[in-house]
């Protein structure tokens, strides 16, 4: 059963719109979208094709069903979602396709062009964001307290530990031994300060070098989902970030032990 | 106080930069980041400074994540991004990350010393840092959300292109 599209006079299949809108869905949930936005867009689009969408987002997998408004025709695809990095550019630039589409009434094949357009564009260096990441934590270390002594700690501590955790992540480790390795060696030299008596904030410099490991963007999404009622996605969102946190504690806790100083 | 509050807003604004840089957020994305960060950082302090309003962390991150989340989308339209795209950045310096290690640290030295007499002092620091942790979390989070619910035709429109803007 196919669906005229009354401003295009085009013709939009279930099975080409599902194809595309499971596609968009996933690169969108790659990007780190949360599942009410990935569902404000998903309908937006499958109205505009004068079709229904219905999904079941998990962490590993979308679920999708399209079909036409008189139920006549419906079309199933299951598609894995990948795991990369959180992209807040991707996100909007996907949310833009969303009202190009329904402003424009564009159909699934030029849809999928544009997606790919999108999805192919090359990520920024992430060894340029290194400086940013080190002042970044420095200056959490300030806003607990940390006198500047411990900030220049903390900016050395985290430019080792994030350098290790670009080079780990191209090798293709796993992000949790990746962390857990991360974690020690940026709270060794956390311990610095207290170890060669700098400063007078050691506690803080240590307590602050491994912040910048800490899953803030997952647990926020995690909650969002819960509010939002998708309550599979957001467990498992937020177990992934207790995982995460565990690994980098653990990490802590040995660098700690090495150095000799206590959590509490 | 008011040295003290400034940087505080200054420093929750470079902090806000350089982790929403972890991740690719648009180059227009940083200012606007900066600015909520700092707004919702530097509020946060104000509402638990003993000499204003001495909040509980819990109360104070969750009313400064209303003040982030309520700029956010207003500003989002301008921007022509989600709301989320810097909002969630901007709430990254009132995270509670010492709290969240501090409860597996918590949890790890509970094992470590399963002796009746210090096995409590363990467990009150596991749950006390996990509870506080916890509702820190929820509290931003329902916060900073709950203006996207609210002003539904802003947040979920940011990104349409202006001349179909109603």
């Amino acid at each position: 059963m196919t669906t005229t599209n009354p401003t295009t006079s085009e013709t939009v299949t279930a099975r080409a719109a599902a194809r595309f809108i499971s596609d968009y869905a996933c690169r969108l949930l790659e990007c780190g979208a949360t599942c009410v936005r990935i569902e404000k867009n998903v309908n937006r689009i499958a109205r505009t094709w004068h079709l229904t969408a219905a999904m079941t987002i998990t962490p590993a997998h979308i679920s999708l069903t399209v079909s036409d408004t008189g139920g006549s025709d419906t079309f199933t695809l299951i598609t894995a979602v990948s795991h990369t990095s959180v992209s807040y550019d991707m996100n909007t630039s996907l949310s833009r396709l969303s009202w190009h589409i329904a402003d424009n009434a564009t159909d699934p094949a030029r849809a999928t062009a544009m997606l790919h357009e999108i999805t192919n564009r090359p990520r920024p260096d992430k060894w340029k964001t290194l400086p940013l990441v080190a002042l970044a934590n420095a200056s959490f270390c300030r806003l607990f307290g940390g006198d500047a002594t411990a900030m220049a700690t903390v900016f050395a501590a985290t430019t080792a530990g994030y350098a290790l955790k670009l080079i780990l992540s191209e090798a293709g480790m796993d992000l949790r031994p990746t962390l857990i390795l991360c974690a020690f060696v940026s709270s060794v030299l956390g311990a610095t300060d207290g170890l060669f008596s700098l400063g007078s904030t050691p506690d803080i410099a240590i307590a602050t070098s491994i912040l910048y490991l800490v899953p803030g963007i997952p647990f926020l999404n995690g909650f969002s989902d819960m509010i939002a009622g998708h309550y599979t996605c957001s467990f498992s969102r937020l177990a992934g970030a207790a995982i995460l946190t565990c690994c980098l504690s653990a990490g802590l806790c040995g660098g700690m032990l090495l150095m000799g100083a206590g959590m509490f | 106080m008011i040295t003290e509050f400034l940087q505080d807003a200054l420093f929750a604004a470079i902090a806000a930069i350089g982790f929403a840089a972890i991740s690719d957020p648009p180059r227009k994305a940083y200012l606007y980041c900066a600015t909520i960060a700092a707004a919702g950082h530097s509020v946060r302090f104000l509402l638990m400074h003993a000499d204003t309003a001495g909040m509980h962390i819990v109360t104070a991150s969750a009313l400064a994540a209303l003040i982030t989340g309520t700029m956010a989308v207003l500003l989002s339209t301008r921007a022509g991004m989600p709301a989320e795209t810097f909002l969630f950045p901007a709430l990254l310096p009132m995270i509670p990350g010492i709290y969240a290690y501090k409860t597996f640290g918590g949890l790890i030295l509970c094992l470590m010393h399963a002796d009746e007499s210090s096995f409590p002092h363990y467990f009150y620091l596991f749950a006390h840092n996990g509870m506080t942790c916890l509702f820190i979390l929820l509290g931003m989070t329902v916060g900073a959300t709950v203006p996207i619910f609210l002003l539904k035709r802003i947040s979920f429109r940011a990104t349409r292109d202006a001349a179909h803007h109603e």
